[in-house]
């Protein structure tokens, strides 16, 4: 059962070289690869479920000689949510990507993308942590200039050096703790980490690392441009997953295997810095003019709701609120990841269909394109944290922490956050409907259509009324 | 040595890198900047090997000198402007120049305060003891590792996972390159002594290719340094104007590319069909397992670093009805000499494709 | 400890000092890559120190693993930021 680890990752690299090697059957190859993988994640999370923490030791080398995967509540529902976003755009990208050049070239690296991702969220080996976020890091960047276009080109090397940098300030952490404690297992140094001034220093180099890669203000400035020019496709899995990935990297090190080393006052810092990721990136959003940088600035303001909730965990009591608020917490970020996905494919559609994505000039975009109007409504509902989306959850138990910790400022910035969604998200509603006569069909374009909407309703609906299970989940943690 | 010397030479060897490095980022030209840089990178060797890291140092001195010193010559060859114009969108830039002193005061401030946290923690780790790391757990296992020089072992056997994550991302990174463009243009054709020179350079690396794929079992060597070497090869054909220089085209050229991961995968997949961990090699057959995914990983590394070099796909060379390929593509190099480049160009392809055809290279 | 120790390892801190201010502050692509370069090596320096045990030792052999794979994703790295500035410059010379 434990092998399931290993062939998370192996599926998806033994589909990238199918897809390299036979380019002429790499869609199918693509389709398929992403089917098996999804299947092997819900095996995953049943398996997280029902047997507890999963561990594999690669080689069978044991004692931190080896490089060991490991799988808890809360990496299994992120394999999963990667794998649905994946599958969903990989859907959408085979509609999306028209000549076979294109094609050959686009899904070995997006295969290699996903079994980066899968190998970052698996691993349980602190250098192996830094090998996965390279090769997450090259292969986004080689995905977003596919284009070819001048702002994606420049965009995609202003993030590779950006990422290049955040890498060699987290390689300088990790050498660090192997000065220390000679072992790279997160496990063996969940144990004999203590607080002192190696573990604080490493912390906050591999932090600083950690935080260039995930966007936080006022690190984000490399996102937006990188992620609206970057194909349809690709930016819904860069906003959805990728940040997520070094999100979950950090929430993962302060969480789980340092905790000791985090002080209130750097859970506020980070409280703070999200606070004005929400307030700047929202305002930015507001006053953005096209589809796609709205929907990369709204990233970098849900991202600051996720570091929010940092000064909570640390002042919350160890336990029942405290886990109430890191299943908010997951919730929050799971909707996230689903609904920026789909509307991020949704605006691909409006994108091709109209040739642009300008806001001003959307006029009729609800008439001509009515499923994909609704995702992004969909979306919308999802970002702006109304009920019964998963992210309503998530903000409630944020203010329901912030009241338990007596951190009213918190409260503020949500809210304030939630309005500023909420004027952006109707404003693109409101240029998107027309005075023209409604069409019959509602869905126009199959393939590009439903898997936008399908996310976007995992979202705002299913993620929110089914959400018990993600609580229940959680409990099994490393 | 006695301990003296031993300090003396330490204390040389540090103080030309740091001059070296600060030579490096301080000089005005571009050139001189990355010849420093290639320099530095060979001094850095010639510190692993007194460190007593001679794999390392092997590496270093062919991928980190050489080779991207190579590369990041051959990238200021194109660049029109040494220095960017500001606004010029063709170079990145993060902050309007010119900086105010402010502002670079700040950076210096933050840089010395990142790096004085880091000397600090080091400081107080070394203050607490020699410490083994994990040198007694690979010693204790070494012997049922298949090889006997203990990196390898590491690389190749107890952290196999870490290689294999590491030969994908050199296979992103080619992917990547290969979808900006085509190859960059080549070179004239070298003359006589150059060429002479390549005649039996190139043999030669292949052979110190294959030793050192063949010795890093039980000494300083491996896969990737011995890729490296091989990578160094096709550089020099292509640096002596030759039009092919070896590399395979369309599904071959492919299946070398992926031949590092897949031989790990095909290897790790199958030792979980029969039971085993996932690369967990029998002892009796790991040093077999190994040397067989080393080959695969050595072939695998050379491709993907001479495509690296050629900048982007490579264009299959053509010949027409009388046997005479086209002319190579222009040389881009700064002002004046492109018109010289292209008569040479035209009879030098002629030259080129009859010593191809020699020495019966695929093209 | 070793004077080995301090000199290596105090001197990788200087240099990824030195590197992460120059990638700052230079504007040029090919000198930001070489200051990233730079700022690695003296990551890799502190690694081998650590790994040093001692002219009679044989050194621990898992740092230098993994700096050996750092230097080739480093070098992947500069590759492709490389080809990206290429694509770029030949964008602009169509203007």
């Amino acid at each position: 059962m434990s092998e399931l680890l290993i062939w998370l990752v192996a599926l998806p690299l033994a589909g990238a070289l199918a897809a390299l090697l036979l380019p002429r059957r790499a869609t199918a190859t693509a389709i398929a690869t992403g089917v098996a993988t999804t299947l092997a994640a819900a095996a995953l999370l049943h398996g997280v479920a029902t047997q507890g923490v999963m561990h594999y030791a690669i080689g069978g080398w044991t004692g931190g000689l080896g490089i060991a995967l490991r799988a808890d509540g809360l990496s299994a529902l992120l394999v999963l949510m990667n794998a649905l976003v994946v599958l969903a755009a990989s859907v959408y990208a085979s509609a999306y990507f028209r000549k076979p050049s294109q094609r050959a070239r686009f899904w070995p690296l997006w295969l290699l993308l996903w079994t980066s991702l899968n190998a970052l969220l698996l691993s349980g080996d602190l250098f192996n942590l830094y090998v996965t976020l390279e090769l997450v890091g090259l292969s986004a960047v080689a995905l977003a200039s596919l284009g070819g276009q001048t702002a994606a080109v420049q965009a995609a090397l202003r993030y590779l050096l950006v990422g290049l940098l955040g890498s060699m300030l987290f390689l300088a952490g990790v050498s660090l703790i192997y000065a220390a404690y000679a072992t790279l297992d997160l496990a063996t140094l969940a144990r004999v980490a203590e607080a002192g001034p190696i573990l604080w220093s490493a912390l906050a180099l591999m932090s600083a690392g950690l935080l260039l890669k995930t966007a936080l203000f006022p690190l984000h400035f490399w996102l937006p441009p990188a992620h609206a020019s970057a194909p349809a496709p690709v930016s819904a899995v860069l906003s959805a997953l990728v940040v997520k990935a070094a999100f979950y990297l950090v929430l993962r090190l302060w969480l789980d295997v340092f905790p000791d080393v985090v002080t209130a006052q750097a859970a506020a810092v980070l409280g703070v810095l999200g606070a004005g990721a929400i307030l700047w990136g929202s305002w930015r959003a507001l006053h953005a003019e096209r589809l796609k940088v709205l929907a990369a600035y709204s990233t970098v303001a849900q991202l600051g709701y996720l570091f929010l909730f940092f000064p909570l965990l640390q002042a919350l009591p160890s336990d029942a609120s405290r886990d109430l608020a890191l299943g908010g917490l997951v919730i929050l970020a799971l909707t996230h990841g689903l609904a920026k996905a789909g509307l991020f494919l949704a605006i691909g559609v409006v994108q091709q269909r109209s040739g642009h994505d300008t806001i001003r000039d959307l006029d009729g975009t609800a008439q001509r394109l009515p499923a994909t109007t609704f995702a992004i409504a969909l979306a919308g509902v999802a970002l702006i944290g109304l009920p019964p989306s998963g992210a309503f959850l998530g903000k409630w138990q944020l203010l329901a922490g912030s009241f338990a910790a007596g951190q009213w400022l918190w409260i503020l910035v949500t809210i304030i956050g939630s309005l500023l969604a909420a004027a952006y998200i109707f404003r693109v509603l409101g240029h998107a409907f027309g005075h023209g006569p409604y069409p019959n069909v509602a869905v126009t374009l199959a393939r590009e259509e439903w898997p936008a909407l399908l996310l976007t309703l995992t979202a705002a609906v299913v993620l929110g009324l089914a959400a018990a299970p993600v609580w229940s989940v959680l409990e099994t943690r490393l | 040595m006695s301990a003296t010397s031993l300090l003396v030479f330490d204390g040389l060897l540090l103080v030309s890198m740091v001059s070296l490095a600060w030579a490096a980022l301080a000089s005005t030209d571009e050139r001189r900047s990355v010849i420093l840089f290639m320099a530095f990178g060979l001094v850095v060797a010639l510190a692993w090997a007194r460190l007593l890291a001679p794999d390392v140092a092997l590496a270093e001195a062919a991928i980190g000198a050489g080779l991207a010193g190579a590369l990041l010559l051959t990238a200021g060859r194109e660049q029109r402007q040494p220095t960017p114009v500001h606004g010029a969108a063709g170079v990145h830039k993060r902050h309007d120049a010119p900086l105010g002193s402010a502002l670079r005061w700040a950076v210096t401030s933050m840089s010395a305060a990142l790096g004085g946290t880091l000397a600090w923690a080091l400081a107080h780790a070394f203050s607490r003891g020699p410490q083994d790391g994990l040198a007694q757990a690979v010693s204790a296992n070494l012997p049922d590792s298949g090889v006997s020089n203990p990196v390898t072992a590491v690389l190749l056997n107890f952290r196999a996972y870490d290689t294999l994550l590491e030969l994908a991302v050199l296979l992103a990174a080619v992917l990547g390159i290969l979808a900006l463009g085509r190859e960059r243009p080549g070179y004239a054709a070298s003359g006589p002594v150059f060429d002479g020179l390549v005649r039996w350079l190139v043999p030669v690396l292949i052979l110190t290719a294959g030793y050192l794929l063949w010795v890093g079992a039980h000494a300083p060597g491996g896969a990737f340094q011995a890729g490296a070497t091989l990578a160094a090869a096709g550089v020099v054909l292509r640096l002596a104007g030759r039009r092919c220089i070896g590399l395979p085209q369309g599904t071959t050229l492919r299946i070398l590319m992926s031949a590092g991961v897949g031989m790990f995968l095909l290897i790790g997949l199958a030792l979980l069909g029969f039971g085993r961990p996932f690369l967990g090699y029998p002892a009796a057959w790991a040093g077999v397992l190994i040397l067989v995914i080393e080959s695969a990983a050595m072939v695998a590394i050379a491709v993907t670093l001479v495509l690296a070099f050629l900048g982007g796909r490579p264009q299959p060379i053509r010949v027409d009805a009388l046997g005479r390929a086209p002319a190579l593509p222009p040389v881009a190099a700064p002002s004046g000499r492109t018109r010289e480049a292209m008569p040479r160009a035209e009879s030098a392809t002629a030259e080129a494709l009859e010593r191809c055809n020699e020495e019966k290279v695929r093209c | 400890m070793l004077t080995a120790h301090w000199l290596y390892g105090l001197t990788g801190c200087l240099i990824v000092a030195l590197g992460l201010r120059a990638a700052l502050l230079q504007t040029s692509l090919l000198r930001r890559v070489v200051a990233v370069n730079v700022m690695g090596t003296g990551v890799f320096l502190v690694l081998i120190a650590v790994a040093y045990r001692g002219p009679e030792m044989p050194p621990d052999p898992v740092p230098h693993a993994l700096v050996l794979t750092g230097i080739v994703v480093a070098v992947s790295a500069t590759a492709l930021a490389l080809a990206l500035a290429r694509r770029l410059n030949a964008e602009h010379a169509d203007e």
